[in-house]
């Protein structure tokens, strides 16, 4: 298997370095490709010479020109006015997954717009492109309510993971769409963020979560192999702190579900929360706990005999008196299923 | 293979080297603004009056007027013909020896000449009345007014820097906007950012909007 | 069962014909795939135009809170196959690591082998004619660090993607498993080791003799997802992953205390501890199913979650080498025992079935319910009570021939099979319940109205009875036999005539728990750039068999958005919380032991705890949290963030968690002076103090009394720990164009510092009060505890012809890290009658340096 992964991968790699280095071919450059830019959709001439026998995809098909309040009379005028004078927009946008979406349903259908599905009728701000909210801008001082902006983008995006932005933290603190996203371009692989990645976008405003992750014991967010948005949604959700599931574990066993049991001998607070010992994002202490065994379970264990003892340096392998109980893994040397276990001799977790 | 990729590495070192951002690009989206000395400049105008007349009123229909011009246009398109915008110019040779206050005199000079008064019907230019202050959504053409001014007199802006450089059209020449629109169009005048703006806005027109634009222009809008 | 391995085939078929990814902020996980080479996937690698965003307006825009948009990309160079245009770049190459490179922190979810990679295959092919898109990117840095993903779909209609992804996780390079079998579920002694009979000199030869090699834990995952538009309104979505983690990683293994005996030399052969290694072999497949309508009235959101876990091992066993034959009984002798086992985690099923139904209403408002029921169920076939053969435990008069002469010695055959059991197999199951109702309204423009109820609900089935009908006795077999076999009567059997010890388990512990949220708020924008929110907050968690059966906490939240500066955005918010409860039962476990079984004669049990001690999930609480954001942008290039937050907890408890604060500051500027230049700095810091009190019992594990004062928890017996944490932050990142050959480079700091401060009333608060000047208070610290890295990295990409660039980099890490857990190790992992497998992080310097070409495809 391993074997075959690998050929796969090499024999992707060559072929495509053998296109590469080929000569040039059928290669547009970046101002044949301005010159080909796609028509307004308005004109009859153009519409004739390029319509295709198609239906709009069903999830442009209902794309229509965006209502803007602060131009009630305004008209459309077409995508091909807006390139006019937005020609380097229009050669970033190009490119994105709505630009192709926007582009092949007005193709389908010339009532569907594309620049103006967004931003409103632009009549009126052509005519006087300095008068703030005459065109639905998503950029500071654009003169577009942020309510407006939002509602702009939910017409389409309504629903689903989005269905609680109303009411979310989020919405609360006035943030729009375009705080983390920037449609304009590719700027994210993935997710038309405003930043390079989920985690960058995020830490525009959670900068000290985000450093949380450069601690000794963190999730992998750095390294690239999980994101933000892996647990909570950011659009808004039933569960505090906007978490992706219905409660602190279920997110948690997204990924560990082996630690979901139920098993024959649970340990109280490991149920409750897995939050009750762990900090989510990163920790100084080895896995992500809250604080260094054996103090963090000598906060609820104080029992009889040899759980509430105080021990000092002199208990460490460096010391006079090396005791398992704080060496290493402390309380976990012994009571090591300490998630739970399902040994019937394991009420201590300790098989 | 091995070969190519040898190519490939003297290619790079080579490129690296010379390097190859765009030749003159000049960007005018914030400029600051041109001060010259006026006086300077009538002192150094001769050179300009046998084409743009004695007070910057052309009597050649294809040379632009240049009076009551704005100052910071008419010193940046001094500096692109200095940057050989169009080499068949006349202006590239006039210009190359001019110094940098040279041109900012200049443009003081005329920008305070008395601007030349308008000629022809404007009712003629009906299409282009239009044109100019609604667009055309149908062909793809943004409204001129939008950063020409509403009366074309290039006066919009707000205190917006990228302002400075929208040239004043009002009562201009109409054969000299015609060629110079179509330069526009053809991306025969491609040099600062304005240049490539207007290289997008002009390519919905056809010669005859040109003409009607262009003669609307000349024959002064109210 | 296992997963069919020809599954992870799947992707790869579908990706011989990406980059739009699952990515559904509602459902499921594997929103992002990078690597620590490039964690944003591509996006890093980018040019950006030198043209800028805009002819008309120089330099970046805001987003509405107030921080610069990038520079975009160049648009790539677009080739034209027949219908479909295609771009996109590979970038091959090699990269070499130096210094300690098998260090676990330096490969922290990273698997930097040097050797030849594929930094990142990246092409989109897209037909513009009706939208269809494809993409494949992909990424190797190794064998256990790599993805690839395969998308297709056309645009607004259904979208399928396919990844493979491995990820490791290094958990230590230091360690040193005396055990043959690492990663097996048996772990077996070397023949120079005698299982239960090794002296610990013999035990620490092995250990000193064992070369130190890493222990990982890797993650390979697959998915399949599809998406689509059934109508405009109609949505449906449906995502399989199947993940299989293989490995070993570091766990306990008790054969009775080490430090009970520490000191005293001739109880040397008292059993001990063993850090074994736990093999992980495990595989979940996870499958996320959902429809979803959106229409200008209603909307719904129905989904199905389903999780299926399946461990390959259901234990595994060790051989402990030390010896165990001298109980605490004069003349006796325990018996031989060695034979450890380890539960692994059981399989388990999840099924969740979720529904929402929104409905737009009067006064632009919108009314959601929402209700979830699901079910997690686990039945694995049990194991036995204890793995040995013969007898276990203490045989009097140094005999282990089994009868009533012999009353602390137990057959195993009574306790080595399921018979022992009350029943076969787990039979636990969890049902959850769910239901949301929210409501909002704006009764008038400038004026939001917030309404929320929910209620919550974990029903907990079944309960384990610690039952052996072959011998009708309750209980269980503690550590392995091994406890039973040194101690007289705490084998954990309940033995009411011999037994006279501490309380023995006798069941399992079901843990139901339900809460019912309540929440009222208003939003009012008082003026066009001023937003003061205000919610009030009521909880009732009711968790049965705890300390508290409801808890109950009210909290405040206020907020205010304040814009009225051009330059400046300001986010306020200020919560305060308190909690309280009904009475606190320090021992609500009592059902769960010997003493509760109907005829009990025993003598009056121990207390369970200090009845002065207060959990700190059920303990009553004040929190005060005040979170302020600025954005400040004090010119048209420039960004500065800053943040402030503080969370200080207080509990209302003399014994257990009494604060637990959190502080932290950041500082972000962000500086964008061209299109080919940018450049970040930030610096934080950040603080966290935990204080707890505890409290040493006095009577040797008999008292009686639970009183806080009393002769068992004396005062004299109390001790305080401080638990301080510091973080220091910095970092610098620069990006510059020079003539198409981009620059870049950063640096990355943290500077963790943990310190840990106890004082204690008496020396009989110690763990070893003869250790003490004296028998009154006192104090101390531990050695700090430190986590430093600096971390440099600088590249450039230069260009060798308009497809091909060459990127060299360089990246520079030094990390210092010092864990009191692991002081000394260096001298060896025995220590007495404990052998550790781990050592412990280490501190390292490491150096990785690449040369990739980058080719346009």
């Amino acid at each position: 298997m391993k074997m075959l992964r690998q050929c796969a991968t090499l024999l992707l790699c060559g072929a495509l370095l053998g296109i590469a280095l080929a000569p040039a071919h059928a290669q547009q450059t970046r101002e044949e490709m301005a010159r080909n830019l796609p028509a307004s959709g308005l004109s009859s001439d153009e519409l004739k010479s390029t319509q295709v026998n198609l239906i709009a995809a069903p999830g442009f098909a209902k794309a229509h020109v965006a209502t803007n309040p602060g131009a009630p009379n305004a008209t459309p005028v077409g995508e091909k006015t807006c390139i006019g004078c937005h020609q380097l927009e229009a050669d970033h946008f190009t490119h994105t997954l709505h630009a192709l979406g926007l582009h092949t349903a007005n193709k389908a259908d010339a009532s569907i717009p594309v620049c103006e599905a967004c931003h409103g009728p632009g009549s009126a701000h052509a005519q006087a492109p300095l008068t703030r909210g005459l065109i639905i801008g998503y950029t500071k001082n654009s003169g577009t309510p942020i309510d407006v902006q939002t509602k702009t983008c939910l017409t389409c995006h309504q629903g689903g993971p989005r269905d609680h932005w109303t009411g979310s933290v989020h919405q609360r603190n006035g943030l729009s769409c375009s705080d983390c996203h920037n449609p304009m371009s590719n700027f994210s692989t993935e997710g038309l963020m405003a930043k390079q990645s989920i985690n960058d976008t995020c830490a525009q405003c959670h900068q000290d979560v985000r450093m949380q992750f450069n601690r000794r014991s963190h999730m992998p967010l750095p390294e690239g192999q999980m994101s933000c948005d892996d647990c909570h949604n950011p659009h808004g959700s039933l569960t505090n702190p906007l978490l992706k599931t219905n409660s602190v574990n279920e997110t948690c066993y997204q990924c560990h579900a082996e630690k979901r049991g139920p098993f024959v001998f649970e340990h109280a607070p490991v149920r409750e929360s897995c939050l009750n010992c762990h900090t989510p994002h990163g920790s100084n202490q080895n896995t992500l706990l809250v604080a260094p065994i054996p103090f963090l379970c000598q906060q609820c264990h104080v029992n009889q005999r040899h759980p509430n003892d105080l021990q000092t340096a002199q208990s460490l392998r460096s010391g006079a008196h090396p005791d398992e109980r704080i060496m290493g893994r402390g309380c976990i040397t012994c009571h090591a299923n300490i998630h739970g276990s399902n040994a019937p001799s394991g009420a201590k977790f300790h098989e | 293979m091995k070969t190519t990729l040898r190519v490939s590495f003297a290619a790079t070192v080579l490129v690296a080297m010379t390097g190859c951002a765009a030749p003159g690009f000049l960007d005018l989206r914030a400029p600051v603004a041109v001060s010259g000395n006026a006086d300077a400049g009538a002192q150094k105008a001769a050179v300009c009056t046998a084409c743009h007349g004695p007070n910057g009123v052309s009597p050649i229909p294809t040379f632009p007027n240049i009076a009551g011009q704005k100052a910071d246009y008419l010193y940046w398109q001094l500096v692109e013909f200095q940057r050989k915008v169009k080499p068949d110019s006349p202006m590239t040779a006039i210009v190359a020896g001019l110094s940098d206050t040279d041109l900012r005199d200049l443009a003081a000079h005329f920008a305070a000449q008395t601007p030349a008064p308008a000629s022809g019907d404007a009712n003629a230019f009906a299409d282009g009345a239009r044109l100019y202050r609604e667009g055309d959504p149908a062909r793809g053409f943004v409204p001129c007014q939008g950063c020409h001014g509403a009366n074309a007199d290039g006066n919009v802006g707000g205190g917006e820097a990228r302002y400075r450089a929208y040239p004043s059209l009002r009562g201009q020449h109409s054969p000299y906007l015609v060629q110079r629109l179509q330069d526009f169009r053809n991306d025969k005048y491609a040099l600062s950012s304005n240049d490539h703006i207007m290289h997008g806005v002009t390519q919905a027109l056809d010669d005859q909007a040109i003409a009607q634009v262009a003669g609307w222009l000349q024959a002064a809008p109210p | 069962m296992r997963t069919l391995r020809s599954f992870r085939l799947l992707p790869l078929v579908v990706a011989i014909g990406s980059t739009y990814a699952l990515a559904d902020t509602g459902v499921g996980v594997d929103t992002w795939r990078g690597n620590k080479l490039d964690p944003t996937a591509g996006a890093q690698g980018q040019i950006p135009d030198e043209r800028g965003t805009n002819w008309l307006v120089e330099g970046q825009r805001r987003s509405p809170t107030g921080n610069l948009y990038m520079c975009p990309a160049d648009a790539p160079d677009v080739d034209t196959f027949g219908r479909w245009v295609g771009y996109g770049s590979v970038q091959i190459g090699g990269i070499a690591a130096g210094g300690d490179k098998n260090n676990a922190l330096w490969n922290r979810y990273a698997d930097w082998d040097s050797g030849l990679i594929l930094g990142l295959l990246d092409y989109t092919w897209q037909r513009p004619d009706d939208g269809a898109y494809a993409n494949v990117r992909a990424s190797r840095i190794s064998e256990d660090d790599q993805y690839y993903q395969a998308v297709f779909g056309r645009a607004g209609a259904y979208k399928v993607q396919a990844f493979v992804r491995d990820m490791p996780n290094i958990l230590t390079s230091t360690a040193r498993p005396i055990w043959n079998g690492v990663g097996t579920n048996n772990l077996t002694l070397p023949s120079s080791l005698t299982p239960g009979g090794s002296t610990i000199a013999q035990v620490a030869a092995v250990s000193a003799a064992t070369p130190e090699r890493t222990l990982s834990v890797k993650r390979d995952k697959q998915g399949l997802s599809y998406s689509t538009f059934l109508t405009p309104e109609w949505t449906a979505y449906a995502n399989v992953t199947d993940e299989e983690r293989k490995g070993a990683r570091p766990y306990g293994g008790p054969f009775f205390f080490a430090f009970a005996f520490a000191g005293a030399p001739f109880f040397t052969d008292t059993g001990g501890v063993n850090e074994t290694v736990k093999p992980i072999n495990d595989s979940t497949i996870s499958v996320n199913v959902g429809l979803r309508y959106a229409g200008p009235v209603w909307r719904m959101d129905i989904g199905y979650q389903g999780s299926f876990y399946r461990d390959a091992n259901t234990r595994y066993t060790f051989q402990s080498p030390f010896t165990l034959s001298t109980p605490l009984i004069p003349g006796a002798v325990s018996a031989p025992l060695y034979q450890g086992q380890m539960s692994t985690e059981p399989d388990n099923n999840y099924h969740n079935l979720q529904m929402t139904l929104t409905r737009k209403i009067a006064f632009d408002g919108e009314v959601s319910l929402s209700a979830a029921a699901g079910r997690m169920t686990q039945n694995d076939r049990l194991i036995a009570p204890i793995d040995c053969q013969g007898v276990f435990g203490i045989g009097l008069g140094g005999s282990l021939a089994l009868g009533p002469q012999n009353p602390f010695l137990y057959s195993c055959n009574d306790w080595n099979t399921t018979a022992a059991l009350s029943r076969q197999n787990a039979d636990m199951r969890i049902d959850t319940s769910m239901f949301d109702a929210r409501m909002t309204l704006h009764p008038v423009a400038d004026v939001t109205l917030r309404g929320g109820f929910k209620f919550d609900r974990q029903d907990y089935r079944n309960v384990y009875m610690m039952y052996n009908p072959l011998t009708g006795q309750y209980g269980y077999v503690s550590e392995n036999g091994s406890q039973g076999s040194i101690v007289p009567g705490e084998v954990g059997i309940v033995d009411p005539l011999n037994n006279t010890g501490a309380p023995v388990r006798i069941s399992s512990l079901p843990l139901d728990i339900q809460t019912i949220d309540a929440n009222i708020g208003a939003d009012w924008r008082f003026t066009d750039k001023n937003t003061l929110g205000a919610t009030f907050d009521f909880n009732r968690y009711e968790p049965t068999h705890r300390e508290r059966q409801q808890i109950d906490d009210s909290s405040l939240k206020l907020t205010w958005v304040n814009r009225s500066l051009d330059w400046l955005t300001l986010r306020i918010n200020y919560t305060y919380l308190t909690q309280s409860g009904d009475r606190y039962n320090y021992n609500p476990y009592g059902f769960t032991f010997s003493y509760s079984l109907p005829g009990y004669a025993g003598p009056e049990p121990p207390s369970h705890t200090v009845d002065a001690m207060r959990k700190y999930d059920m303990s009553s609480r004040d929190e005060n949290k005040l979170d302020v954001m600025a954005t400040i942008m004090p010119r048209d290039d420039m960004t500065i963030s800053a943040s402030l937050r503080g969370d200080r907890n207080s509990y209302d408890a003399q014994i257990g968690r009494q604060n637990y604060d959190t502080y932290s500051a950041t500082l972000q500027w962000e500086w964008q002076p061209a299109a080919s230049t940018s450049i970040n700095a930030f610096a934080a810091i950040d603080r966290s103090r935990l204080k707890l009190a505890n409290v040493q019992d006095q009577q040797n594990g008999a008292g009686t009394d639970p009183t806080l004062g009393g002769p068992n928890y004396a005062y004299n017996g109390m001790w305080w720990l401080r638990d301080h944490q510091r973080d220091w932050y910095g970092g610098l990142t620069l990006n510059h164009v020079w003539r198409k050959i981009k620059f870049d480079a950063g640096w990355n700091y943290i500077y963790s510092r943990g310190t840990d401060n106890y004082r204690y009333a008496g020396s009989s608060a110690l763990a070893y009060p003869a250790t003490a000047p004296n028998t009154g208070p006192g104090s101390g610290a531990f050695p700090a505890m430190v986590y430093r890295v600096n971390s440099f990295a600088v590249g450039a990409t230069v260009p060798l012809s308009p497809r091909i660039s060459l990127r060299v980099f360089d990246q520079y890490e030094r990390g210092h890290v010092s864990d009191w857990h692991y002081l000394g190790f260096d001298a060896g992992y025995v220590v007495g009658n404990r052998v550790y497998t781990d050592g412990g992080p280490v501190s390292y310097h490491a150096n990785l340096v690449g040369v990739l070409l980058n080719v346009k495809l």
